[in-house]
């Protein structure tokens, strides 16, 4: 019987490092039709991504905003709620955690966290309104979290370019005031430096990384040691058994939700805080729908995530290689990434399959 | 000559015989009734037939020519046609458009109506079956829903009609509507196969009656040798009562009483009418019923909040109408689910996660918020030993385990909560008869510990056996309550019928 | 002044209506055989480009129009062997697929015109009739035999019996994967025809603007009804057309009149909650008993 556990273990292990095989597999024939050889395209990537340690440093400071955006679609998808909303909550979070950096005068050891609690509030009040139309009305979220995209994005447009604009500030894009020195993240790369780890100056391995793991392991405390997160996976398992249990339903969906949504506010730290020090319209749009693809290859669980985060910048500075060194262009990680959710979950069905039939065999 | 042989046909299914070398024949001009209690093997036996299931072994003729049917249109291709317990119909859809499904008249890919509309009408009027073609399925009341599903085999030309338990969703007059039906169609000259428990039905229409018990024929009968108690007789065998230990009831006071429940299906349908009974501590109280008569309803009224009517329900003299399900659980209602694969588990969950669930919200589980999994896993362990439940170990998935130790999980979780009133329902189904032994042990047990139990079962003998007091539910009321003592399975057997004096 | 205006508005809205229209029809197909498809808006943007290409390429509209449609079906044929056939969560699906189709018109644009945001631009265009894309005009027949198919011929009876009751149409012998698959294509053809009207004088990455999923939202508003829901498309087109030819107009700041068919969208939402039905079995895997 333990061996028979084991063997289970390893199919269902399986199917994501298939996935990501296969996906590569592609990528490979993709570029052979494009005309490039297969050593010259994992040469261009390898060159890009692991070659040096200012390479290899890049993926994880890139990985951090990632991270955070796979964890805030991960808790939601762990109650079955499906926040595509991440992209705007993020906006929306971003500008009141940039605004509380910006109007409030605090000494540092205040204002830092104050910026991180205000950027989850702004994601959590953004994620209020589909999660309540949802839980009061029955609407389905993955529409109303779409068009709050939409709404999201106007919205922070306008108030940057209008009430919160900062112009006057030598830019040429519309801005907000400068953030306070007081809530700007420093680097920690004397750190890494420090236990031997070379990471060069110019790589942002900031303040966000910290709040990055804080939250990794809140996530990871709330759904497998917490009676909460307990209630999330049963309710993302089953609603029936959920309600024959007891578990008030809709309150859990509800804090899934906002959970979801306040780490999603964090996604724009590194960016807001670390590398530009004001809030501008231009903030890296897509990485919320990149954290619907980072949960999903990351099975939903925190430490998934970490790997599929990693793996994701990884496959995103390959891109750069990619474009840099081959004729093979940088788009082509979004083709792969699609298809590495596509060849997961599929592989996951088949091997699922697999399995039931194998116990049913072994049952019978 | 026969229109139909079925011939030693057998299936399994993991861990149960579902048919059993069942033989079975039909012939033209004749209404032959199938009977059995629930899960003796009727509905499996027609779907083979049907092509739903392949038998593993057995042969199936067709006038005299062996046939393989693999799939429903091969038996619909053979002039089979099966009307379903569970109408297998588009609601949204007009009654036209239902009949006319899968076989369509048409020119060039576009739907023709009026010929197949001249020609369903025509059917209507040979068999006694009027319905409004324009009018949409939904709309419909359920006897008239049912005679869309008669037309659509008859429309397919069907010359076998299986019938699956067709009079349990219909009212009495709807049910002589039907009959006639059945007998103008048999004098067409059609083979009807009539599955039922309701023996009074049987005796009225059937010309033959075949008993199939546990998954074997026990007899077939013609019309003229056959009577209520015989067939009850061989539909339940001789009456095989496992071995309970059962020290004498020492009732205490009331601890659930169901006042006047009165609820409406979404269909509009009483399903509950003034439905009152009582539990006290330290007895068992059996709901003895066929299916279908109020039992799902009045489960839930007791274990969820649901829309009543009118009617009320106390524990321990206070209404509970207004809890949710979790207060319902913290003041002491356990509840072992009909359906163990649909609400009783989480199936990828662990053992032990599955033992506390329900009350995993609560200490000692937990400490604050933070689930303390050292004490879950030794309280699992100590289930595990207590309750026999055959597992590698408490973190195995339940999905892992057999049914009977699925059932037996169940079982342990909710007895030990200690609640003051176990809600059981149907908590034997499907499950080997270790484990039912097992099961009714921890129920009598329940009872020693002065615990209120609800036993809610199909299974006659089960209610018998382990009940102290036995209450006959019948459309949705309780037509009659029996001490133990002087409960036989005759009698019981009868009123479940609805027939309230005793034979 | 005032009838050439409102003439303009009424042309000009049809015109930013029809690609909403079209990709709604599509998912009319797709969600009455019961499966959800939120990746309307990923297949659109991949056909958005392949018609520049086609038509560039080969100097034809009517290449243009080939490339479209193919590449529209081929899409939908990914979601179609991983939701029907593998029954993978169709969410999840659509999801992938989106993310699939950012890349695949900046890959191939990159290839083809040598810069990955826009393409060159495009002659090869159906000629203008009342100063508006005359492809728009083919929405009106197509909205016709799309009724027509779903409600008169033996292929719609059989469609939408699988999205409502599959274990139904099982019993009657009526093959529900294939006509799932029928139904999904039919999606990606639809969004092929879109993206003749979107703009097919260029290609700019981003173009299609959430159409795909307003789209979805007109699904719902035109209660999965292919007449109702190119109505509800033409609400949402012309809402949008409102907000172009007006916004310097209305004293009220631009990013406000921008969010109105998404606001738009939501109220409608809203309003129609628990009144307009889907289709039953919508959304659902269908696995056949034993």
């Amino acid at each position: 019987m333990r061996k028979t556990k084991s063997k289970y273990r390893v199919l269902e292990t399986l199917s994501p490092i298939l996935g990501v095989l296969a996906s590569v597999l592609v990528l490979l024939v993709i570029a052979m039709i494009i005309g490039e050889m297969p050593g010259k395209t994992l040469n261009a990537i390898y060159k890009f991504t692991l070659a040096s340690a200012s390479r290899l440093s890049t993926i994880f400071s890139v990985a951090i905003p990632l991270f955070l955006a796979g964890l805030a679609v991960a808790v939601a998808f762990q109650a079955n709620v499906f926040n595509i909303g991440v992209e705007g909550q993020y906006f929306v979070g971003g500008l009141v955690g940039a605004m509380a950096g910006i109007y409030l005068r605090l000494p540092v050891y205040l204002h830092l966290p104050v910026v991180v609690l205000a950027s989850m509030a702004g994601g959590a009040l953004w994620a209020a309104i589909p999660a309540l139309l949802k839980v009061r009305m029955g609407i389905h979220e993955v529409i109303t979290t779409i068009m709050f995209n939409n709404i999201a994005a106007a919205l922070v447009n306008f108030l940057v370019n209008g009430p919160l604009s900062g112009r006057g500030e030598k830019s040429l894009e519309p801005q907000t005031l400068k953030i306070q020195s007081t809530a700007l993240f420093g680097k920690l790369n004397h750190w890494f430096n420090a236990i031997g780890l070379k990471v060069p100056k110019h790589v942002y391995l900031d303040y966000s990384l910290i709040v990055a793991i804080v939250m990794g392991f809140l996530v990871w405390f709330l759904l497998y040691r917490l009676r909460q997160g307990f209630e999330i996976r049963a309710v993302g398992t089953s609603l029936e058994v959920s309600q024959y249990a007891g578990i008030r339903v809709k309150r859990v969906q509800m804090t899934a939700f906002l959970a979801s949504g306040s780490l999603a506010g964090l996604i724009g730290l590194q960016e807001i805080f670390a590398i530009r020090g004001v809030y501008t319209f231009e903030i890296a749009a897509g990485l919320g729908f990149d954290g619907i693809a980072i949960a999903l290859i990351g099975g939903n669980s925190p430490v998934g995530v970490i790997f599929s985060s990693v793996l994701f910048a990884f496959f995103k500075q390959a891109g750069y290689g990619l474009q840099l060194y081959t004729a093979v262009p940088n788009a082509i990680i979004y083709v792969i990434s699609g298809l590495m959710i596509l060849f997961i979950v599929v592989i996951n069905e088949v091997t699922t399959r697999y399995i039931r039939a194998l116990r049913r065999k072994e049952a019978a | 000559m026969t229109l139909l042989k079925m011939d030693g046909i057998t299936k399994v299914f993991p861990g149960v015989r579902a048919n059993d070398q069942v033989t079975f024949d039909l012939a033209p001009g004749e209404i032959h009734a199938l009977v059995g209690e629930n899960g003796a093997g009727k509905t499996t036996l027609m779907k083979i037939l049907y092509g739903l299931y392949r038998p593993d072994s057995g042969t199936i003729r067709l006038r005299d020519q062996a046939v393989a049917i693999k799939n429903p249109r091969d038996a619909i291709a053979r002039g089979i046609g099966m009307v379903h317990q569970h109408f297998m119909l588009v609601p949204p859809f007009s009654v036209l458009e239902n009949i006319i499904l899968g076989k369509e008249s048409q020119t060039a890919g576009v739907l023709r109506l009026e010929e197949p509309a001249r020609e369903i009408t025509e059917i209507m009027n040979r068999n006694g079956l009027p319905v409004d073609l324009t009018a949409r399925v939904e709309d419909l009341p359920v006897g008239l829903q049912q005679r869309v599903e008669i037309l659509k085999v008859l429309y397919r030309g069907a010359e076998v009609l299986v019938f699956d338990e067709p009079t349990a969703v219909l009212t009495p007059q709807e049910v002589v509507e039907l009959f006639k039906t059945f007998r103008m169609m048999r004098d067409q000259g059609k083979g009807l196969i009539f599955i039922s428990h309701k023996l009074d039905e049987v005796l009225d229409i059937a010309d033959r009656i075949t008993v199939i018990r546990r998954g074997q024929v026990v007899k077939t009968l013609l019309r003229a040798e056959a009577s209520k108690p015989l067939i009850a007789e061989l539909m339940v065998g001789k009456p095989v009562f496992l071995h309970v230990d059962k020290p004498p009831a020492a009732p205490g006071a009331v601890i659930l009483e169901v006042r006047g429940l009165r609820q409406r299906s979404p269909r509009g349908h009483l399903v509950l009418e003034d439905l009152s009974l009582e539990v006290r501590a330290g007895e068992i109280y059996g709901l003895a019923g066929v299916e279908g008569n109020g039992q799902s309803e009045l489960v839930r009224a007791i274990t969820e909040a649901v829309r009543l009517e009118s009617g009320d329900v106390l524990l321990e003299e206070q209404s509970i109408l207004a809890w949710d399900v979790r207060t319902r659980r913290d003041r002491g209602i356990g509840h072992i689910p009909e359906d163990r694969h649909r609400y009783g588990l989480l199936l990828p969950f662990s053992l032990a996660e599955n033992l506390v669930l329900g009350r995993h919200h609560r200490s000692p589980f937990v400490r604050g918020s933070v689930v303390d999994f050292a004490r879950m896993r030794a309280y699992a362990r100590e289930s595990i030993e207590k309750y026999d439940i055959r597992t590698p170990s408490e973190l195995t998935p339940a999905h892992a385990l057999s049914g009977g130790n699925q059932q037996k999980l169940i079982v342990a979780r909710e007895m030990r909560f200690d609640p003051i009133l176990l809600v059981a329902s149907q908590p034997t189904r499907g499950v080997d008869v270790g484990a039912t032994e097992f099961i009714y042990q921890q129920l009598v047990e329940a009872r020693s510990r002065g615990k209120a139990v609800l036993l809610v079962s199909a299974d006659l003998d089960e209610v018998l056996s382990l009940s102290d007091r036995i209450g006959v539910i019948f459309k949705g009321r309780i037509i009659r309550e029996f001490r133990q003592e002087e409960a036989t399975k005759e009698q019981v057997g009868l009123c479940m019928t609805g027939e309230k004096r005793s034979a | 002044m005032f009838f050439p205006t409102l003439l303009d508005f009424l042309f000009r809205g049809l015109e930013m209506s029809a690609p909403i229209a079209f990709c709604a029809l599509g998912a009319v197909f797709c969600e009455k055989s019961g499966v959800v498809n939120i990746a309307l808006e990923g297949f659109l943007s991949v056909t958005a480009f392949t018609v520049v290409w086609g038509s560039i390429a080969f100097q034809s509209v009517w290449m243009g129009l080939a490339f479209a449609v193919a590449s529209g079906v081929l899409m939908s044929l990914m979601h179609a062997v991983a939701t029907v056939t593998f029954r993978v969560n169709q969410i999840v699906s659509g999801v992938a697929l989106n993310t699939l189709a950012v890349g695949v018109g900046r890959f191939l644009s990159q290839k083809v015109f040598e810069q990955e945001t826009q393409s060159a631009a495009n002659s090869y265009m159906f000629p203008t009739v009342l100063h508006i894309n005359s492809f728009t005009f083919v929405l009106i027949p197509v909205v016709a035999a799309c009724w027509f198919v779903l409600y008169k011929t033996v292929f719609g009876l059989r469609l939408r019996t699988v999205g409502e009751n599959p274990e139904a149409a099982d019993t009657l012998g009526i093959s529900v994967n294939s006509l799932r698959y029928v139904g999904v294509i039919m999606s990606g053809v639809m969004c092929g025809l879109a993206a003749m009207v979107l703009y097919p004088s260029k290609w700019v990455n981003g173009m299609t603007g959430g159409r795909g999923y307003i789209a979805l939202a007109a699904l719902i508003f035109g209660r999965w009804h292919p007449v109702y829901a190119v109505l509800a498309a033409l609400l949402f087109g012309y809402a949008d057309t409102f907000r172009i030819m007006f916004e310097s107009k209305i004293p009220i700041p631009s990013q406000f009149v921008q969010m109105l068919p998404y606001v738009l969208a939501i109220v409608v939402l809203v309003a129609v909650r628990g009144k307009s039905r889907a289709p039953a079995a919508d959304g659902i895997p269908y696995e056949k008993g034993e």
